[in-house]
């Protein structure tokens, strides 16, 4: 018989370090003024420029546009010449006009030629802000709804108390994921909305795989108590966390390194979010289950 | 092997094939028929054969019609094409599988392919000023599929063809133009607003036109595109020698199936308007003594004296032509005199028909304004770019998925992989029949859904191991893994594909089709671990002297 690793040993350390890790990004956080959200949340222009003047850089690019404050953002290889210019629609008095979001944005490009003859517009957006607050009242919705439909399910399936680990350990990957998109001054945009809800839906999946174990160990128990369990079946199921957590990986690294500008930020996110999923359901899942089934035992 | 399991093979192999065969129009060659006027000469010619030098296409030319062939040739390159001079028209031809399966291809995002997405809303507040109270949300949703109905009149203005146009929620319309070359020329012809008019139709020379435009168009399908048909309209009106107070337009009809608006024969009207839309107050549906659908409309006060010029008894038994954008969309006969400022239209209609007749009649009475809400416009080289990119990124990680599955767990892995194969042949399969549009994200989706494929492959091969540990034999680890697998997969897919769903109701363009590939790729890879492979273990335990399995 295997020995057991045992996993439970670790969970004050293993809660510690998940907190402190909350409050260092949440002060970053804080520091940078929060969440940083993106065009498709607040409303403004983003532009992909191409430029044949190998003299321009982010510095000039940013003083010749400086009425409109845009962040320019070289992407690419330096030798391509590409940049991001982005504005965002900051103060509330021209989000009431909603007719001048196009016409400002005409300005800034007009401006963009008048002073590099040379640029091409690769791409262009521009979300007006009422779009904007719709689209991003709704993406909290449904990351709301979608933690309900998880945990009604898991209800449904499981015992509370697994359903009470599950949801915690997915409450934690919750916060320390926009926490790092916030400490990281990562932009939220539709496509990070995304990777969050993909990375919950894998968290809450890890989750499950060791759950079914102990539920399974734990009707065959025989003499072992709860603690024992847990940490078993955590063990057992130890070389397909890892595994799956790897090839998951692998992919993600080929989307981060190879798939281009547009999924750069997508990408980062799942990195931190699937290290982070896979950790959740190893230490914190499992010992709250193992503290609620303690505190059920005390209270009879 | 036993009867039961023969018919496995056969269901799966028939399975396999004709999934191969629905990806063939996806990933296989595509042809571009290009047609070109009688009048384009040898430099036209070269122009569009520049265009597809590189060695990845074929070029045939056969008279005034040339075929291009190759893999990359999208709708935003066949919208391209038809800007050159000298080309009348071009189209995509179907791939036979298509004809024969009725499947679709899969198409490329605009971010894929290059294009233009837009999303617009009414001018609420100005229609509120202008109506001088609030707006109920009736009258917004009214006023949205209003807008709808005046967008699909001018789409063809744009020069682009597989456009897409759809509500978005009820405040807001989507429009999709791939391959679009002049974002501002389209931004304009949305801004503006719709001109509609009420003109006597000359029945002598319609007649004329009819005929004349029976013989020489009676098989040939009209253009898409409202500068062609005017020049067609022009060329009528003089082989019939049209009096200068007259004018040949085109009367338009809605397909009932893609919405569209499309020419279908020549009509000739007086150049003198008799009424303008905003004559007209109130236009709404309502059935007549006789139970039939009829448009009711009312008349301002000077529109009512207007009216009642129009529809006086010199003109009875004549038509009056209801013209949006120079298109008339529909001719009633004037039956009586009408001087009290409020008649009704009838015709026969259907109920959608009558409401889409009073929609333009509303538009004429109150002219929307069309706001840009939200604009993405993607060149054709960043596209290019992402593509290849999107590419890239998914063949490295499937290889070194692969690499892995097979290092670890030997034939195991080898199964695993090619487990991993079907599964592709069968998501591309089944998006190519649900007529799905790639997007960067979509790419991102399906490398995912790859690494996290494998997971079910890994969940079965441990728990075989455990069995196997335990002392069991081969044959009774297989089942035993397979089965004791069978819960946790079920259960730990379930969750990934509630996120998907939501995602899918979240989505807008991009990111939908992240959110489908994501459960497609779900479920076939379910079906593929559970079933397929299953079935390839069950006849390796048929070898009952087996020892030692290699996972």
């Amino acid at each position: 018989m295997e020995k057991s690793i045992d996993f439970i040993k670790y969970r004050f350390a293993a809660i510690a370090f998940s907190i402190c890790l909350m409050i260092i990004f949440i002060a970053i956080s804080a520091t940078k003024g929060g969440l940083n959200y993106g065009i498709d949340f607040v409303g403004g222009y983003k532009l992909i420029v191409k430029f044949d003047d190998k003299n321009i850089n982010e510095a000039t690019i940013r003083q010749a546009l400086s009425d409109f404050n845009p962040v320019v953002q070289q992407i690419g290889e330096p030798e391509k010449n590409e940049y991001i210019v982005s504005t965002k629609l900051a103060s509330a008095a021209e989000s009431v006009a909603g007719s001048t979001t196009s016409s400002k944005f005409d300005m800034l490009k007009s401006r963009l030629f008048e002073k590099f003859p040379t640029a091409k517009i690769e791409s262009e957006e521009s979300v007006g802000p009422a779009i904007g607050d719709y689209l991003k009242k709704s993406a909290w919705k449904l990351a709301i709804m979608a933690v309900i439909m998880m945990t009604l399910y898991l209800a449904f399936r499981f015992e509370f108390k697994y359903s009470v680990g599950a949801m915690t350990a997915l409450l934690h990957d919750v916060i320390l994921s926009v926490g790092f998109c916030g400490a990281m001054g990562i932009e939220i945009d539709i496509p990070v909305i995304a990777a969050l809800l993909t990375l919950y839906g894998y968290s809450v999946n890890d989750t499950i795989v060791v759950f079914d174990r102990i539920r399974e160990t734990n009707e065959l128990k025989g003499k072992l108590i709860f603690s024992e369990v847990v940490n078993k079946a955590i063990t057992q199921t130890l070389s397909r966390t890892i595994i799956t957590a790897l090839t998951t990986l692998f992919a993600v690294f080929a989307l981060f390194f190879l798939g281009g500008e547009v999924l750069h930020n997508f990408a980062t996110v799942l990195l931190f979010g699937l290290v982070i999923g896979t950790y959740s359901s190893i230490f914190i899942a499992s010992p709250v289950v193992y503290w609620w089934d303690i505190w059920r035992a005390n209270k009879k | 092997m036993t009867k039961g399991m023969v018919y496995k093979l056969i269901f799966i192999i028939s399975l396999i094939v004709f999934s191969v065969l629905l990806i063939l129009p996806t990933v296989g060659t595509k042809q571009m028929e290009i047609k070109f006027s009688p009048q384009a000469v040898e430099e036209n010619f070269e122009a569009v054969k520049n265009r597809f030098s590189s060695s990845d296409y074929e070029i045939t030319v056969n008279d005034r019609i040339m075929i291009v062939s190759g893999r990359n040739i999208t709708d935003a390159i066949m919208n391209e094409i038809r800007t050159y001079q000298g080309v009348v028209d071009a189209k995509l031809l179907k791939h036979w599988v298509e004809k024969v399966f009725l499947a679709k291809k899969i198409n490329l995002g605009l971010d894929l392919q290059g294009g233009m997405h837009l999303v617009l809303q009414a001018d609420f507040e100005g229609i509120q000023k202008k109506l001088g109270r609030e707006l109920t949300e009736k009258d917004k949703s009214e006023i949205a599929q209003q807008a709808l109905e005046l967008l699909r009149n001018r789409i063809d203005k744009f020069g682009v063809s597989e456009p897409s146009i759809r509500p978005r929620g009820y405040e807001a319309i989507e429009i999709q133009l791939p391959g679009v070359k002049d974002p501002s020329g389209v931004k304009k012809a949305i801004g503006t607003t719709g001109s509609l008019e009420y003109r006597l139709v000359d029945d002598k020379y319609s007649a004329l036109a009819d005929n004349w435009f029976k013989q020489n168009y009676k098989d040939k399908k009209l253009p898409e595109n409202y500068d062609e048909i005017k020049a067609i309209a022009e060329e009528i009106s003089k082989a019939i020698n049209l009096p200068d107070n007259l004018e040949t337009l085109f009367f338009y009809k809605k397909d009932e199936t893609t919405g569209a608006i499309i020419p279908e024969r020549p009509i000739v009207l007086q150049k003198e308007v008799s009424l303008l839309g905003t004559d007209i107050q109130e236009a709404t549906v309502d059935r007549d003594e006789y139970g039939q659908v009829v448009v009711l409309f009312k008349t301002t006060a000077e529109g009512a004296a207007k009216f009642a010029e129009a529809t006086s008894e010199k003109n009875h038994g004549r038509k009056l032509a209801i013209v949006l954008d120079n298109k008339v969309r529909n001719a009633p006969n004037i039956k009586e005199t009408i001087a009290s400022g409020s008649g009704n239209i009838s015709g026969g209609f259907t109920y959608e028909e009558a409401k889409t007749l009073a929609r333009i009649i509303k538009e004429g009475a109150l002219p929307v304004d069309l706001k840009i809400i939200e604009e993405r416009t993607v060149g054709p080289s960043l596209g290019q770019d992402s593509i290849e990119a999107g590419i890239k990124a998914f063949i490295v990680g499937i290889i070194v998925i692969t690499l892995f599955m097979i290092a670890y767990y030997k034939v195991g892995g080898v199964i695993a992989s090619i487990g991993l194969a079907l599964n592709f042949i069968f998501m591309v399969a089944t998006l190519s029949l649900l007529g799905f549009t790639l997007t960067l994200p979509g790419i991102a989706g399906f490398l995912l859904t790859m690494g996290m494929a494998v997971d079910a492959n890994v969940i079965i091969y441990e728990r075989i191991k455990e069995e196997i540990k335990k002392g069991k034999s081969v044959r009774m680890s297989i089942i035993a893994g397979f089965d004791r697998a069978f819960w946790t997969i079920f259960d730990s897919n379930l969750t990934t594909i509630l996120a998907a769903f939501i995602l899918f109701q979240f989505g807008t363009g991009p990111i939908k089709g992240f959110a489908v590939t994501l459960f497609i790729g779900i479920l076939s890879s379910m079906f593929v671990a559970l079933y397929i492979t299953r079935f390839v273990y069950e006849i390796i335990s048929l070898n009952k002297k087996i020892k030692k399995l290699h996972i």
